[in-house]
C-alpha cells in the first residue's frame, strides 16, 4: 500500500511536470520554433528564446471566439520584415494568429506614400484596413475625417491582452489620445536625444587638449547647443578614434526626403520657443509654447528671427561632419555615429539600442547619452529680442517623430479582434522586449522601461538581454529626463496638412538651406509663404480650429 | 448589311478601349483643370484659373516650383537624349563592324534597358555614394576630385542624367544598329574607292541613311524624358531641395501625394501635354518632311 501511495505521488508530479512543461513550452498549441522559426521571423535562437519568454510573461487570453476564421487587415509602415516598425507586426503575427484563431494580412506602405495609400484610401471608400501604423502627426487628418475610432471603451477588458496608458510618459500618452479619448495603443515613444562618446569625451587627454586649444575645460557633456558645437568643432577632422583617418564632430541625416527636418525642430524649438511666465510653464499663448503657427490667425511663425538662427546654427553645427551628410538618410548617420567616426549625434531612441548590437556598433560600453542640449540663445516673441543668458539657458524638450502606433479604423468589421492584436502589442512585456530588439524601431515609452523615480524597470532587466549597464544607465535615464524633466516641450504639429507643411515643403527648404542654393532667411520665407498658401486651401477657419484644439489654446 | 454589322463588332472592342482609357480621362482631366478639387472635398468650377496661377497670368508671379521642375525637364530632356543619341549611335557604329565576341557584348549592353528605371535608380544610390560607391573611387583613382553626387545641385543633376543615359543608351544602340545593318555594303565598297576615311564614310553614306531612325529616336526619346518621374524618385528623391524634381514628379506630388490637389495637378498635367504636342507637331512638319 505504501508503495502504491509513493508510486501515485510519483506519477502525479511527473504528469503535473509534464503538463507545466507543456504549458510553458506552448502558447496555444505552438512552439517557439513555430511562433518564431529562425531564419523567417527570429534571427537567431537567443532571438527567438526571449521573444517566446516575452509572449509567455505576456498572459495572453484566449481570443479565439473573436478571431475563428476571419481575417484581418494591417496597414504599416513598409521597411520590410526585418525593418523598423513593421518588422514588429511580422514578428508577432504568428502569436496573434495561435491566439485568435484569426489570419492578419499585412500591406507595408512605404514612408513617402503614407500621406498617399491611407487616405486615398478612406476618400475612395475602400477601407482596406481594419488597423494602421502611421504616425501620431497623422492624427489631424485621420481624426476630423472620422477615419479612426477611440477605443477607450476595451481598454482592461479581459477579453483582452492587458495594458494601462498610465504607464505611458505624459508627453506620449497625449500622442495616443485627441479631445479627451484614447485612438491609439502604446508601442514607439519618439524623442530625440543627445548622444556621444562616453570614452573620449572623458579621456584626460582629450579634456587637456581642448582646454589647450579652445582656452575653456571641456563640457562633459555639454548642456547647450552653443557647448556642442564647440565640442563637435573640436573634434571634427581629428584622427580621436585612432585609425589613421580624420574623424567628425557631428554625424545628422539631411538629405530630403530622409526626415532631415526632425533635426531641425528638435534644434530649433530651444532658439524659438518661450515658456509661460506663471504658475505653468507649459501653458500655451500668443507668444509662450507656440512653434509653428500664431495661434490666433495661423500666421506661420517658421520665418521668425529665433527659427532663422536655430537654421543658420544648424547649418554651423552640420559643418562639423562630414559633407556627405546632407546626403545622408537616418541609418547613414546612425552608422557613421555607430561606426565609431562621429564624436556626437542628436537622434532617436533607437541609437541607444542599436549601439548595443555588436554587428552594427563598435561603440558598445562607450555610449554618452544626456537630454537634449539647451540654447544659450532664443528669440522672445513677446519683446521681439533676442534674449543671450549662459546661466540659464532656454531648454525645451521635444516629441520629436512619428512615435508609430496603430490605430483602429473607424470601418473595421472586426472592431474587437483588431482591439485583440493592438492590445498585445501594447501589452508591456512584449513592448519591453520589443525596444530592446534595436531593429524593429521601437523606442521607449512607458514607466515599465524606465528607470526609478520615472519608472520601474531595473539595471538587470536590460542587462538580461544583453546590454551594457553603464550604456544603459545613461541612455535610459537621459531618455526619462527627456519626456519627464523639461519645462516646456516643443509643440507637436498634428493639423490636416501635417505632411504638406513638413514633407512637401519645409523638408525642401531646408535641404535647399543647408545644400547653399538659398540663405536660412530665404529658405524660411519661402516656406512661411508656402504655408500660408496651403492653410488658405485647407480654409483657415477649419485649420485655425483644429490647430488650437491640438496645442491647447484657449483665446 | 450582315457584313457591316460584323465589321462594327470587330471595331467595338478597339473604340470602347479609346474611348474608356483614352478619350475619357483625357476629358476628365480637362474638366479637372478646371476645378479647385482636392479629394475629399467639394469641387468647384474655377475655369482656367489653374492656368493662370500656374503660368503666373494673375499676376501672382505664378508656381515657382512648376517653373523649376520644368527647367530641370528640359536640362534633362536635351541633355539625355542627345548624349543617348551620341553614345548609342557611336555604339551602333562600333558594332557593325566584324569585331569578335559582338553577339555577347550586344546583349550585355542591352541589359540596363530590361531594368525598371526604378530599380536602376536604386542601384545609382549606391553607384553614386559619395563615400563609398564605384564612380567616386574610379575618379579617385583617375587623380580626379570626387564628387558630391546628392549634396552638390549640379551633382545631383548629372547623376539623374547619366542615370537616365544608362538606361536608354541601348534603345537608341539597338535601333540604330538595325538601321545601320539595313543601308547596302556594295554603296561602302563604291565609296572606299574614293576614300579610306572611317569619318567620311560615316557623315556621307552612314549617317544620312540612318537619320529617320534618329530623328524618330529622338523624338521617343524626348517624349520620354519629359514623362520621367522613376529614376528622380529612386536616386534622389528630387533633391537636394527640388532641384533634381521633374514636370512630371511635380505634377504626381501635386495631385497624389498628402494634398490630392487633383484639379491643379490636372491642369499641370494638360500644360505638359500641350508642350509634348509642339515638339511632336514640330517634329512631324520639319524634321520627318525633310527625310521623306
Amino acid at each position: 500500500m505504501k508503495r502504491l501511495i509513493i508510486f501515485v505521488l510519483l506519477a502525479s508530479l511527473l504528469m503535473l511536470g509534464t503538463l507545466s512543461v507543456t504549458a510553458q513550452d506552448t502558447f496555444f498549441g505552438k512552439t517557439a520554433d513555430e511562433l518564431f522559426p529562425i531564419p523567417d521571423v527570429a534571427a537567431n535562437e537567443q532571438e527567438q528564446e526571449l521573444a517566446f519568454q516575452a509572449l509567455m510573461n505576456a498572459n495572453i487570453p484566449d481570443g479565439r471566439a473573436l478571431g475563428e476564421g476571419k481575417t484581418m487587415t494591417f496597414g504599416v509602415l513598409g521597411q520590410g520584415s526585418r525593418g523598423g516598425i513593421s518588422g514588429t507586426i511580422y514578428f508577432w503575427r504568428n502569436a496573434f494568429e495561435a491566439a485568435t484563431g484569426a489570419e492578419m494580412e499585412i500591406v507595408e506602405i512605404p514612408y513617402n506614400q503614407l500621406g498617399t495609400t491611407i487616405p486615398a484610401d478612406f476618400l475612395t471608400e475602400q477601407y482596406t484596413y481594419d488597423a494602421f501604423i502611421g504616425a501620431a502627426w497623422q492624427y489631424g487628418d485621420w481624426v476630423s475625417n472620422g477615419w479612426i475610432q477611440p477605443i477607450d471603451q476595451w481598454i482592461g477588458d479581459e477579453r483582452f491582452p492587458q495594458w494601462s496608458p498610465d504607464d505611458t510618459a505624459p508627453a506620449f500618452r497625449a500622442l495616443l489620445e485627441w479631445d479627451g479619448q484614447t485612438y491609439g495603443t502604446q508601442m514607439d515613444g519618439d524623442a530625440q536625444l543627445f548622444y556621444y562618446r562616453y570614452d573620449i569625451l572623458n579621456d584626460p587627454d582629450w579634456q587637456a587638449a581642448y582646454e589647450e586649444e579652445v582656452g575653456s575645460p571641456m563640457p562633459n557633456p555639454p548642456t547647450t547647443w552653443q557647448e556642442l558645437l564647440a565640442v563637435t568643432d573640436f573634434f571634427n577632422g581629428k584622427d580621436w578614434n585612432g585609425d589613421g583617418d580624420p574623424d567628425d564632430g557631428i554625424s545628422l541625416h539631411l538629405a530630403a526626403g530622409g526626415q532631415g527636418h526632425f533635426h531641425y525642430a528638435t534644434l530649433a524649438a530651444s532658439f524659438a520657443v518661450t515658456p509661460s511666465d506663471g504658475d505653468d510653464p507649459t501653458a500655451v499663448s500668443k507668444y509662450d509654447n507656440v512653434f509653428w503657427f500664431d495661434p490666433d490667425d495661423m500666421t506661420p511663425l517658421i520665418n521668425e528671427p529665433g527659427h532663422v538662427r536655430a537654421l543658420e546654427f544648424l547649418q554651423e553645427l552640420a559643418a562639423t561632419g562630414q559633407e556627405a551628410q546632407f546626403g545622408w538618410q537616418l541609418g547613414d548617420a546612425w552608422d557613421n555615429f555607430l561606426g565609431g567616426n562621429a564624436i556626437a549625434t542628436f537622434s532617436w531612441g533607437d541609437v541607444g539600442s542599436l549601439s548595443q548590437d555588436v554587428n552594427r556598433s563598435s561603440i558598445k560600453g562607450n555610449l554618452g547619452a544626456s537630454v537634449i542640449p539647451c540654447s544659450s540663445e532664443w528669440y522672445d516673441r513677446e519683446i521681439g529680442e533676442f534674449v543671450v543668458d549662459t546661466e540659464n539657458p532656454n531648454c525645451v524638450g521635444n516629441t520629436t517623430g512619428g512615435s508609430w502606433h496603430p490605430t483602429m479604423s473607424t470601418f473595421t468589421e472586426e472592431p474587437e479582434l483588431t482591439y485583440f492584436f493592438m492590445a498585445l502589442l501594447a501589452n508591456p512585456s512584449i513592448n519591453f522586449y520589443n525596444a530592446t530588439t534595436g531593429w524593429q524601431g521601437i523606442d521607449p515609452c512607458c514607466t515599465y522601461q524606465l528607470y526609478s523615480p520615472r519608472g520601474n524597470a531595473t539595471s538587470e532587466d536590460y542587462t538580461a538581454v544583453g546590454f551594457d549597464a553603464g550604456d544603459m544607465e545613461r541612455y535610459i535615464n537621459s531618455y526619462g529626463a527627456n519626456v519627464y524633466d523639461k519645462t516646456t516641450y516643443l509643440t507637436y504639429l498634428r493639423i490636416p496638412g501635417t505632411l504638406e507643411y513638413i514633407q512637401e515643403t519645409l523638408d525642401i527648404r531646408l535641404s535647399e538651406a543647408m545644400t547653399g542654393q538659398s540663405t536660412a532667411q530665404e529658405a524660411l520665407d519661402a516656406t512661411a509663404a508656402d504655408w500660408a498658401e496651403i492653410t488658405d486651401d485647407l480654409d483657415v477657419d477649419s485649420q485655425l480650429a483644429i490647430y488650437q484644439a491640438s496645442i491647447g489654446y484657449n483665446p | 448589311m450582315r457584313n457591316n454589322r460584323a465589321k462594327y463588332a470587330f471595331l467595338m472592342p478597339g473604340v470602347i478601349w479609346i474611348l474608356l482609357f483614352t478619350l475619357f480621362p483625357l476629358g476628365y482631366s480637362f474638366y479637372l483643370g478646371l476645378t479647385d478639387f482636392r479629394l475629399g472635398r467639394e469641387a468647384e468650377f474655377i475655369g482656367f484659373d489653374n492656368y493662370s496661377e500656374i503660368l503666373g497670368l494673375d499676376g501672382d508671379g505664378g508656381d515657382d516650383k512648376a517653373l523649376s521642375t520644368a527647367g530641370f525637364t528640359a536640362f534633362l530632356a536635351v541633355g539625355s537624349t542627345s548624349m543617348t543619341l551620341l553614345a548609342g549611335t557611336f555604339i551602333a557604329w562600333i558594332f557593325n563592324h566584324d569585331i569578335p565576341f559582338v553577339k555577347q557584348m550586344r546583349a550585355i549592353i542591352t541589359m540596363p534597358l530590361f531594368a525598371a528605371p526604378i530599380a536602376l535608380g536604386f542601384l545609382g544610390v549606391v553607384i553614386f555614394n559619395e563615400t563609398s560607391g564605384p564612380v567616386n573611387n574610379i575618379l579617385q583613382g583617375l587623380g580626379l576630385p570626387r564628387v558630391n553626387w546628392f549634396i552638390s545641385p549640379w551633382g545631383a543633376r548629372f547623376a539623374v542624367l547619366f542615370t537616365d543615359v544608362w538606361q536608354w543608351t541601348p534603345f537608341v544602340f539597338i535601333v540604330v544598329l538595325a538601321a545601320m545593318q539595313g543601308i547596302p555594303e556594295d554603296l561602302f565598297e563604291s565609296a572606299r574607292l574614293d576614300t579610306k576615311s572611317n569619318w567620311l564614310l560615316f557623315r556621307h553614306i552612314t549617317f544620312p541613311l540612318i537619320a529617320p531612325a534618329l530623328g524618330t529616336v529622338a523624338l521617343l526619346r524626348l517624349v520620354e524624358t519629359f514623362k520621367a518621374i522613376d529614376i528622380p524618385f529612386s536616386l534622389t528623391r528630387g533633391g537636394p531641395g527640388q532641384v533634381t524634381q521633374t514636370y512630371s514628379y511635380y505634377t504626381y506630388e501635386k495631385g497624389l501625394v498628402g494634398s490630392f490637389q487633383l484639379g491643379e495637378a490636372s491642369a499641370l498635367a494638360y500644360l505638359m501635354v500641350i508642350v509634348a504636342i509642339i515638339i511632336s507637331a514640330f517634329y512631324f512638319s520639319r524634321v520627318s518632311a525633310r527625310f521623306e
